[in-house]
């Protein structure tokens, strides 16, 4: 056989061997990323940010993962405790209902805000909306996978 | 190209562009890069050796034939230094970013090189050819990739002025409509003075923007009411409107500027985003539904669709004339079979000509087929499935919904691209003519394409700072709003 036409073929099948040694590598990594995703813990549906709390508890930059249906409030009852002195015993209700979170007042004094504004009735919240209970300010951030 | 960050003073610049010069090294994305250049010289040498032994044998010469000539590798090394240069800026960068994007472009970007200078330097190009006319768009392109993925630190640009960017987009479509420049019977390109380009590749990336700013601030209402027409829930009326717009505008491509990619790629990518964002299949059932309509209607009025469509059903019938492209491209897939015939070793050129029309452009993935084999564009596929995977990924594990419908929207922009032409290559549907990806000659294709994949990088960032919500707003302001609010 031609040595020329030889070394042809050699390098054709490099080339295509190399090809598939890129792919391979990616899907290594690719692999790696998604095992040590799914090792984390069991994905929430959302998780609650403290942007501000004047009173430090809880304290800014706490995040609480949260289940379907949270309660917040001074009392020690609910999911999730505001140490805040504007904040009634159970002042909010967050659920998520279907596809969406939705948020609502439970009858507090100082009313519920959702990006600044007031909330009368139940209403839906976004992922990076705001929510402002008493001085207390919290984020609706997607949950970590 | 690619410049190093300079540490520049606080304030110098708009903010959300900050530059800063924290090194971090990238290990994976070095490691996937070595593979890529050896991959690349690897083909460029099989390229170079099978080109001369075809012209020793033309010529009758049976010495032996120089495997490596370094002039074979000039434009290839350039091409690779752009690549590590890209990689130096983004460690120095320090962000902690995406680390297969680059690589896995830079590998689609090099095949496109090697396809370019195998094809007659004189087919397109004002450079010195198409290699290097190619080889400058792809740096340019290389550089909006690092600029941005460097650079962007905040979304609040893209998501405060949605609306702003639709008019913008509206406005090329109309540049199109004025200034259009009929290639191959098709209006594809605007020329104004010297400046030339496709604006469609712009505005796919406007879309994608305006799309994932709509969907994310109305997600919530789209999700969970509906408007009950008998026994169909369909979804709330008022938010129907730009979907309706939406099926208005792509109907409106194909037929002012006869550009069914364009309206194709623009219309499957709505309805992605629509069922990312809502995880609704009757909405896409729907618009399926009224794509098909508006494709019948359109079959029954416009000749040249009529045309488009009996080329593919059989391209047989007119071989010589309206089927000679598609017939030439499945000719070619067939020569090449399981591994291809080797790069350089297709089918010579016809009179100067590859034997398809518009090869660097629309049929790149027929010729690497050709050259490759099914097994060569197996893997082609297999990375843009990799683009894809990437922006999914990115979208998972973004902080809000803007964010998670961008990233989904831009990796599914530049996959659903690739899909349809090279479908159309192989005859799974009309043939429609828009670029593959990062494979085809042309610079509107290679920055928008660009402009996507640095946007992916940045939007990737682990830890990232989410600007500050704006105030809710009542709904009929929401849909009536026509204007942006300002900066705060």
């Amino acid at each position: 056989m031609d040595p020329a036409l030889l070394v042809v073929w050699i390098l054709r099948l490099l080339f295509l061997g190399l090809l598939y040694a890129f792919l391979w590598s990616v899907v290594r990594v690719l692999m790696r990323d998604l095992r040590s995703a799914s090792k984390g813990p069991a994905t929430a549906l959302g998780r609650l940010v403290v942007l501000a709390s004047p009173s430090g508890e809880p304290p800014v930059g706490a995040a609480f993962s949260l289940d379907a249906v949270v309660t917040l409030g001074r009392d020690v009852n609910n999911s999730i405790v505001l140490e805040d002195e504007f904040v009634s015993t159970t002042h909010a209700r967050l659920t998520f209902r279907g596809r969406a979170w939705y948020v609502e007042d439970a009858g507090s004094t100082n009313g519920t805000f959702v990006n600044g504004s007031r909330i009368d009735t139940i209403s839906p919240l976004a992922f990076g909306d705001e929510v402002q209970i008493g001085q207390v300010r919290l984020r609706l951030d997607r949950a970590r996978p | 190209m690619t410049a190093a960050p300079a540490p520049a003073p606080a304030g110098a610049l708009r903010p959300g562009f900050r530059l800063a010069l924290r090194p971090r090294f990238r290990r994976r994305e070095l490691g996937l890069l070595l593979v890529v250049s050896v991959a690349l010289i690897a083909g460029r040498i099989s390229l170079g050796v099978t080109q001369r032994a075809a012209a020793a044998r033309l010529a009758g010469d049976s010495g032996p034939v120089a495997i490596v000539v370094p002039t074979d590798l000039a434009i290839l090394a350039a091409y690779v230094g752009v690549l590590f240069a890209a990689h130096l800026a983004l460690v120095l960068a320090g962000r902690r970013t995406d680390q297969i994007l680059l690589p896995t472009v830079g590998m689609l970007g090099g095949i496109g090189l090697l396809l370019m200078e195998r094809l007659p330097q004189t087919l397109a190009g004002s450079l010195g050819g198409l290699a290097r006319t190619q080889l400058v768009w792809l740096v340019l392109s290389f550089a909006l990739i690092t600029a941005l993925a460097v650079a962007v630190r905040n979304d609040a640009w893209l998501r405060r002025y949605k609306y702003t960017w639709a008019a913008v987009g509206v406005g090329l479509l109309l540049l199109a409509f004025v200034f259009g420049r009929d290639v191959n019977g098709a209006r594809l390109g605007i020329a104004i003075g010297p400046l030339t380009g496709q604006p469609s590749e712009l505005l796919k990336v406007i879309l994608v923007v305006f799309l994932a700013g709509y969907l994310s601030e109305n997600r919530s209402l789209l999700v969970e009411e509906s408007t009950r027409i008998g026994p169909f829930s369909v979804p709330p009326l008022p938010y129907l409107a730009p979907m309706v717009a939406m099926w208005a505008m792509a109907l409106g491509i194909v037929v002012v500027q006869r550009d069914l990619g364009a309206a194709l790629l623009f219309f499957l990518v709505f309805l992605l985003l629509l069922y990312v964002a809502t995880a609704r299949v009757s909405y896409v059932v729907l618009g399926v539904a009224a794509a098909l309509i508006g494709g019948a209607i359109l079959y029954s009025r416009l000749g040249y669709v009529q045309t488009r469509v009996d080329v593919w059903l059989n391209p047989f019938a007119d071989a010589q004339g309206a089927g000679f492209q598609i017939v030439q491209a499945l000719h070619a897939f067939a020569r090449g079979g399981l591994i291809g015939t080797g790069l350089g070793a297709g089918l010579p050129t016809i009179g100067g000509r590859p034997p398809i029309p518009a090869l660097h452009t629309d049929f790149p993935f027929a010729a690497l087929g050709e050259e490759l084999g099914l097994v060569g564009i197996l893997a082609i596929l297999g990375l843009y499935l990799v683009v894809i995977e990437r922006g999914l990924r990115i979208a998972a594990t973004a902080p809000d919904e803007f964010r998670a419908i961008l990233a989904a929207g831009l990796s599914l922009v530049v996959g659903v691209q690739a899909f349809i032409i090279a479908a159309g290559n192989l005859k799974l549907v009309p043939l429609t003519g828009i670029t593959l990806p990062f494979v085809s000659y042309g610079g509107s294709s290679l920055l928008a394409n660009g402009l996507v994949v640095g946007l992916l990088i940045a939007l990737s960032e682990r830890g990232a700072e989410l600007p500050p919500p704006g105030p809710r707003r009542g709904r009929l302001a929401r849909l009536g709003r026509l204007v942006d609010r300002g900066a705060p």
